[in-house]
């Protein structure tokens, strides 16, 4: 919204600080101001939409003016004269069909009218807050609008059926071309202005083409009307028609002001349309117009919320300023009434009182201050350790983080054979690449690999991110998920996948693998299933030669939430061996695809009980047989074995190794 | 005379140790001298009259005694050379690199956000956790704002085909940290929250927040500025100039944007600060009593701060990056500088 510094000092005479200073100022009590633009004679402030959200009535400047008069202990001007409206009978019906949607509908009809451009001083102004002057009459209802925040519409009263104005839902199939020359296909959700035929405007958002004022216009009906915040937001968004008067609207307007409006209008209409004559009285239809209930409000609460001392008479001349009624009704304790324009929304509890009073004493008036609260060991968050200890394994074995979006396409989906049923589609993406959101991390980490090996030879990267699977009726699952990458552009694969497995055993102590069936992108001799106390983990493999070019890249990927519940375990001190153990060498011949572990898994299980440990020491391949030897050491925890013990167990391996 | 002969034998063996040339010849001195059948052992002092025998033996001795300690002077030196001579060839090449990987690097962001965690941990705050899908309830009704507030226009929202939504913000874990620890209550949530806007430089569909939360029988404006003073002091390592202003967010109130002095001008006005010595940082308030309320907490007998903190923001002030874009880019290049 911008603001006009010339006309603010209209409305407050006297006003004394520069713009830069009143923007400061504003800044500090009332709504960010994005910067100051120079404007011919006038400068402009640029104030921060987002900051008015809450303030129905800063979009007009009589309301920032009424913030600057009070910031500035300056005397503010009403531009409004109330006896401008005229007595006597209205020369057309209102018939509003519901007060909730429409708490009010005000009009006048004027004839005699003149359309033509405004005067200078009037195109200038709207200019410069960053409307299109357009003709005098139009421009008169803007103006009311950036002045009072009560958006106004002209209709030409020739081209309206019949002397009643109706406020109503539309009807199913009705259609409006708006000002902007595109037509709308209506829905009773949308609630319109109508005369005896059809829809003239799209209440609170749109005034109709047909209707609109021509060159050749002379009689004009003028609407100030008031409309339910929700049900113009509500048109606005469906229609994907956002206006100055729906902006406006779906902030809460005062119902009070539609009449504030019509009377500034006629002292101004006078003035651009020389000649021109109010037609009757004024139109003027409202449901029941509630007062708020004054809220209680207790200078110590204040106090104590703030934290800074305060003087009752200051909070009363502060929330005078700001035109509330103060009553005092007991000492240090005030009922105060929310002025109309604050009542719609803003200001219902006393906490909303608190925040006038704040601002305008200034929050830097504060000292800060520690809190007197009972020292308490906040309650521990186990799974948030068990990540932070991931992660920093992952590092400390050459990982580097990343981080990816939460989002995958159909295609990435598709490429790693996800089943499209378990993922959550987004339902308005505005970019591609976001139309599911991820249930898998590897289809980014496949890009992760792509995109770094244009730069580098070899590289480790992992992530923790979150596997979102679609559940029926529920929120999705989130599983959190650990993926480990390496790749080399040189080299036979081996390394990656044996430093991943290392990395797997240093997160989960005696995990073990074993041969998967491959998927389809996955290296079909090199993908295993990792599992750990009985649990299945996850998967370390190589990718697929399709997927990977150049060089070979290698996955683990691990469900961090199975790996944190076993490793949740009490540790306990075991005693330290006091006896030597004892060692020999075992050499096993066996088929190249025999599998290691299942061999190692055979010898240890032979050795029994006073296997103290069994440790690899090499492999040799020759053609399709190999030779794997172990170092197994045995020992008993009350004496040192004998040499026939020894023997015995080493007879008893001897046995077990398969021919 | 048997002490002569001695003498002349000590004399032969002291020359021959004197001139062996490695340990084998040395060992070969020793049993030719020394050993069972060596020269020594040829004086058979038996024959001798005792008084001769007496002299003879100690003459004997001495000998024996003197030419032992030769051989192991000359062993030892022999020790010393065969070292020397091992390690001279065990020179190594220290200039080599060292071969295995070097540690990888946290995400900035990981960073950024473990140090903030540890602080409020330290100041006795929880960290919870929360579901980046969120209902609509928990995103925006129970932080009042209900269906067809203008503030949700303030946050673009990704809506999904099951009707929920990405959490616009960390805000949704006050909500469920308040329902289920109740108060009095010291909470952080930190994770990650979406937007739906287009990217650039500065704009992210992606980013991290962290959100804090203090409920507790008497809270003020005063205590949450000590908060926040006390905050960005530890993670600016230096004393933070702040500044409170109106700010609106419908879950507070009142609501505040916390300004914090410009570090890079200290305040004296640059292009980070665009000349006005502050940059914008924070969104905070004392929690709206409805937001309590609908939480199940009793906001005449409870009150509260709420805050929440820019993490990728953060990062980028921390270390200098100006493109957000990075943060998601998966670019090593960028994330082992960390």
């Amino acid at each position: 919204m911008r603001f006009s510094y010339n006309w603010i000092r209209e409305l407050v005479p006297g006003l004394d600080a520069e713009p830069a200073e009143l923007m400061r100022l504003i800044t500090m009590k009332t709504a960010e101001c994005e910067g100051l633009e120079r404007v011919g004679a006038d400068t402009v402030i640029e104030v921060d939409n987002k900051s008015l959200t809450h303030r129905p009535d800063l979009w007009g400047h009589y309301g920032m003016a009424r913030e600057a008069a009070a910031i500035m202990h300056g005397k503010l001007r009403d531009p409004v004269k109330l006896d401008l409206l005229p007595k006597g009978k209205a020369p057309v019906e209102i018939a509003i069909e519901d007060f909730a949607l429409c708490p009010r509908y005000s009009a006048l009809v004027f004839e005699n009218v003149t359309v033509r451009p405004s005067p200078m001083w009037l195109q200038d102004r709207l200019k410069s807050i960053g409307l299109n002057a357009i003709n005098n009459i139009v421009d008169v209802t803007n103006y009311v609008m950036s002045e009072l925040a009560q958006p106004m519409h002209a209709f030409d009263a020739a081209k309206l059926h019949g002397p009643t104005i109706f406020v109503r839902g539309a009807r199913a199939g009705e259609q409006i071309v708006a000002l902007n020359e595109e037509s709308y296909n209506l829905s009773p959700a949308n609630l319109v202005i109508a005369d005896a035929e059809a829809p003239i405007a799209l209440a609170g958002v749109i005034g109709g083409l047909h209707s609109a004022i021509g060159s050749d216009t002379k009689r004009i009906v003028l609407e100030s009307a008031n409309f339910q915040a929700a049900s113009v937001r509500k048109t606005s968004v469906a229609l994907k028609l956002r206006t100055d008067a729906s902006m406006r609207f779906e902030k809460s307007q005062d119902p009070l002001s539609t009449v504030r409006g019509l009377a500034r209008a006629v002292e101004l209409l006078a003035e651009v349309s020389p000649g021109i004559r109010l037609v009757g009285g004024l139109a003027d239809s409202h449901g029941e117009l509630k007062t708020p209930a004054p809220i209680e409000l207790s200078v110590d609460w204040l106090k104590a919320k703030l934290g800074r001392e305060l003087d009752a008479r200051e909070v009363r001349s502060i929330l005078e300023s700001l035109e509330f009624g103060v009553r005092e009704s007991a000492p240090g304790r005030f009922l105060v009434t929310v002025p109309s324009w604050r009542a719609t929304k803003d200001i219902s509890i006393k906490d909303d009182l608190l925040e006038e009073v704040g601002r305008m004493v200034g929050y830097e008036s504060i000292t800060p201050q520690a809190p007197l609260i009972e020292s308490v060991v906040p309650p521990e968050d186990a799974s948030r350790k068990y990540l932070r200890r991931v992660r920093n394994m992952a590092t400390a074995q050459g990982f580097t983080e990343v981080y990816n979006y939460s989002f995958v396409t159909e295609e990435m989906a598709r490429a790693f054979h996800m089943n499209l049923e378990e993922h959550v589609g987004v339902a308005n993406p505005i970019a591609s690449g976001q139309t599911l959101l991820r249930a898998s991390l590897l289809p980014a980490i496949l890009k992760n690999i792509l995109d770094n090996s244009r730069h580098l030879g070899t590289f480790r990267l992992f992530e923790i991110g979150r596997e979102i699977h679609a559940r029926d009726g529920a929120l999705p699952e989130e599983v959190p998920h650990f993926a480990a990458a390496m790749y080399a552009r040189e080299g036979d694969g081996r390394e990656s996948l044996f430093e991943l497995k290392r990395l797997a055993e240093c997160l989960m102590d005696g995990c073990q693998l074993r041969p998967a069936t491959a998927r389809a992108f996955e290296h079909p001799e090199r993908a295993a299933i990792i599992a750990w106390r009985s649990e299945e983990i996850g998967r370390l493999f190589e990718l697929h030669p399709s997927l990977v070019s150049k060089g070979r890249a290698s996955i683990l990927d691990l469900d961090l939430g199975r790996m944190e519940k076993l490793d949740q375990r009490e540790r306990r001190y075991e005693a330290i061996r006091r006896f030597p153990v004892s060692s020999f060498d075992i050499t096993v011949e066996a088929p190249l695809r025999a599998l290691a572990g299942d061999i190692e898994q055979k010898l240890a299980g032979a050795a029994g009980s006073d296997l103290v440990e069994i440790k690899f020491l090499g492999e040799y391949v020759r053609g399709e047989r190999k030779s794997v030897s172990y170092r197994l050491s045995v020992g008993a925890w009350d004496r040192t074995l004998t040499s026939e013990e020894v023997g015995v167990i080493h007879d008893r391996v001897m046995a077990a190794v398969p021919d | 005379m048997v002490e002569d002969q001695i003498q002349q034998l000590q004399a032969a063996a002291l020359a021959r140790i004197e001139e062996a040339r490695d340990r084998d010849a040395l060992e070969q001195v020793r049993v030719d001298v020394l050993g069972r059948k060596g020269s020594l052992a040829q004086f058979d002092l038996g024959k001798l009259p005792s008084e001769e025998r007496k002299i003879a033996g100690k003459a004997l001795n001495a000998a024996k005694q003197v030419l032992a300690s030769a051989f192991e002077t000359k062993d030892q030196t022999f020790a010393a050379e065969a070292l020397n001579s091992r390690l001279k060839q065990e020179w190594l090449d220290l200039t080599l690199p060292a071969p295995g990987p070097r540690p990888g690097s946290l995400h900035p962001v990981t960073i950024i956000q473990n140090e903030i965690e540890d602080l409020f941990t330290s100041l006795g705050f929880a960290v919870l956790d929360g579901p980046e899908v969120e209902t609509e309830y928990h995103n925006f009704d129970a932080l009042n704002i209900p269906p067809e507030h203008p503030a949700r226009d303030m946050q673009d929202t990704f809506w999904l085909s099951n009707g929920h939504l990405l959490r616009t913000h960390t805000s949704p874990v006050q909500v469920r940290g308040m329902e289920r620890l109740g108060p009095p209550l010291r909470m952080i949530a930190p994770g990650r929250v979406f937007r739906n806007e287009e990217v650039d430089a500065s704009h992210e569909h992606t980013f991290y927040q962290l959100e804090g939360m203090m409920v507790d029988r008497k809270v003020s404006v005063a205590h949450l500025i000590y908060f926040m003073k006390t905050l960005l002091s530890a993670i600016f390592h230096r004393e933070a100039v702040v500044r409170l202003r109106p700010g609106y967010f419908p879950f507070v109130e009142p609501g505040f944007e916390l300004d914090i002095g410009c570090l890079i001008c200290a305040g004296v006005g640059c292009p980070v600060c665009k000349q006005s010595g502050w940059v914008e940082l924070l969104p905070c308030g004392l929690v709206h009593p409805n937001v309590l309320r609908m939480s199940g907490i009793d906001p005449d007998e409870w009150g509260g701060f709420a805050f929440g903190l820019g993490l990728t923001r953060l990062a980028m002030m921390r270390y200098g990056i100006d493109d957000i874009r990075l943060f998601a880019s998966g670019d090593l290049r960028f994330l082992r500088q960390f």
